[in-house]
């Protein structure tokens, strides 16, 4: 099935199962409700873009989804299968990786030995697993190199002497060379300059075009409205807008999010 | 230049431990007009660092995920009064056993109170270190235990620190075996190299998919262990116990981590500094008493030794991160 079959069937009932299902899931911190009865599908070969206000739940909705923690009520499926244990690593065997906005990166460990963090790569050595240090460098140098980081970056050096910028090409880098079915941008760039931006965009369209997934959280709507198929507006943790990207403006998207604040919010729920 | 000292200090942070060390040996050397570098001299305070930094060394690695582990000092008293108390019953071999278990279980309730119910390891081993020296107070009431003379004659018993080999107390060698060991997991392997994430940053750790609940519990196992087992080298050592064993020496294991060039925020460790930082604990120690400096004066070296560490740990990660 091309990009395009993909794009054309998804809007019709049961031409294609979502790869990423989201049922009436809740979320509350306490007192404080994140989301609340979010239901939102999302399928194999499309790019959504996820926007909403600070607060509105973006973050909450994907660190459920990958695994970070679970929904307080709701069901999340993958690949047609209901999630009962939610751990970041059942999510990064299921074939998602995160590039996550606050976190990812352990600043005490070397560019390499972040770089893969969670998976080390081994050697026996008298039958003992140890760490495959020669590979680490390599692989990791290879990676970050490709991706434009300084030549001057040593990948055994910690990866607290990086710029923000740095850091987060080298996020961008990992979650791409790792990527499976579903890659989760958690407001991809931040820290980055113009250029790069563009990169990252054009990368994004890329990995959607090679089949997979691809959540693209942003307050950008503008950015996002180019590259995205579909929009999808949280607003005070729920879903209120969910559109091909041709069926509303940017312009009309921006009025949603803008005024969103001002719709009425049904009676929030006491804890 | 300032950029080799920073790099210095990022990729061995026990060298300003060893430069310590050579200036306090030939420190006390001349104050003490040799005595202090005399053999005996030497080969008490080799078994005294020994002990120390095995229980240094479980330190270290608690410190190394950011938590921190005081119980130390009463699990090893705790160690060593099973091991005495029940070597004369089951011989020395089987003592040792049980002790090892002992300390395996104390730290299983240290790592599930800290690891899974989430309570922060400072009150949960402030806890624990009170609780056991209650322990060690009681089982004992007063008396203390003492290895027989059939007890010190088995080979356990001399293996586990009751002899020494070529001269040197086989606690020594148990310490050089158990650094190898660590050193190894900690820089080699996949675990450690989570173990160190976790010290690092441990939500970043935890979305990379390490199991932060098991490494923190096992690390918390692995402290209690070796902390029992400090307790028994020392104990075959000695050949005596009393329910004050082992007081006090969560301090010196701190302070040890710490003048090792152990980050007390976690993610930053160095094993070889940690066992040096014992070493200068140990040297202090045996000049005041060759000086005839009252002991107690000691412990107040340990306590400020543990706030400077802890002062010039701030201020030498800040130069060795400086970009």
């Amino acid at each position: 099935m091309t990009y395009e079959d993909n794009i054309r069937t998804k809007g019709t009932p049961d031409a294609k199962k979502p790869l990423i299902s989201i049922k009436n899931v809740s979320l509350s911190y306490g007192n404080f409700q994140a989301l609340t009865d979010v239901s939102v599908d999302f399928y194999q070969g499309e790019l959504v873009g996820l926007v909403g206000d600070n607060g509105a739940g973006k973050t909450t909705l994907i660190r459920i989804i990958s695994g970070i923690m679970p929904p307080t009520s709701g069901e999340v499926y993958f690949d047609g299968e209901k999630i009962t244990k939610f751990h970041p690593k059942k999510a990064i065997d299921l074939g998602l990786e995160c590039i996550q906005q606050t976190i990812g990166i352990c600043d005490n460990l070397s560019v390499g030995r972040n770089y893969f963090l969670g998976r080390e790569p081994t050697r026996r050595v008298f039958g003992l697993p140890l760490l495959d240090k020669k590979k680490i460098r390599e692989e990791s140098a290879k990676v970050v190199h490709d991706f434009g980081l300084r030549d001057t970056v040593d990948v055994d050096d910690e990866i607290a002497l990086l710029s923000g910028g740095e850091k987060q090409t080298f996020k961008i880098a990992r979650a791409v060379t790792f990527r499976n079915r579903v890659i989760i941008m958690d407001e991809p760039t931040n820290h980055l300059s113009v250029r790069e931006r563009a990169r990252v965009n054009d990368l994004a369209v890329q990995l959607k075009q090679q089949g997979l997934l691809v959540l693209y959280i942003t307050h950008d709507i503008f950015q996002i409205h180019r590259i995205a198929d579909r929009i999808v507006i949280l607003e005070n943790g729920r879903k209120v807008t969910d559109v091909p990207r041709d069926a509303m403006s940017a312009e009309v998207l921006e009025g949603i999010i803008r005024d969103g604040s001002r719709a009425p919010v049904k009676g929030t729920k006491p804890a | 230049m300032r950029r080799f000292v920073a790099r210095i200090l990022r990729k061995h942070p026990e060298g300003i431990t060893i430069g310590l060390v050579v200036l306090i040996s030939c420190g006390f050397a001349i104050i003490t007009r040799g005595s202090w570098l005399s053999v005996g001299n030497l080969q008490a305070l080799s078994q005294l660092t020994a002990v120390l930094a095995i229980i240094a060394f479980g330190e270290a690695i608690v410190i190394a995920i950011g938590e921190i582990d005081i119980s130390v000092g009463s699990v090893s008293g705790i160690g060593a009064l099973t091991f005495l108390g029940l070597a004369p019953m089951i011989g020395s071999g089987g003592a040792v056993i049980v002790t090892l278990a002992c300390g395996m279980l104390i730290g299983a309730m240290n790592g599930v109170l800290v690891a899974i119910v989430g309570v922060p390891s400072l009150l949960v081993t402030l806890g624990s270190l009170f609780l056991f020296q209650g322990v060690g107070y009681v089982i004992t009431s007063g008396f203390s235990f003492a290895a027989t003379n059939t007890v010190r004659s088995q080979l356990i018993y001399k293996v586990v620190g009751g002899g020494e080999v070529g001269g040197i107390n086989t606690a020594v060698i148990w310490a050089l075996v158990i650094l190898a060991v660590l050193q190894l997991i900690i820089f080699e392997t996949p675990i450690g190299n989570r173990v160190l994430a976790i010290g690092g940053d441990t939500p970043s750790a935890f979305s990379r998919g390490v199991n932060v609940i098991r490494i923190k519990f096992g690390v918390f196992v692995v402290s209690g262990v070796l902390a029992a087992f400090a307790g028994v080298l020392d104990a075959a050592f000695i050949g005596y116990a009393d329910g004050s064993f082992g007081a006090t020496m969560e301090l010196s294991a701190i302070a040890s981590a710490v003048l090792g060039g152990c980050h007390l925020a976690g993610g930053r460790v160095s094993l070889i500094g940690t066992l040096f930082g014992a070493f200068i604990l140990r040297g202090i120690q045996s000049f005041l008493i060759i000086l005839g400096v009252q002991p107690q004066w000691y412990i107040l070296v340990v306590g400020l030794l543990v706030v400077l560490g802890s002062l010039a740990d701030r201020t030498l990660t800040r130069i060795a991160l400086k970009k």
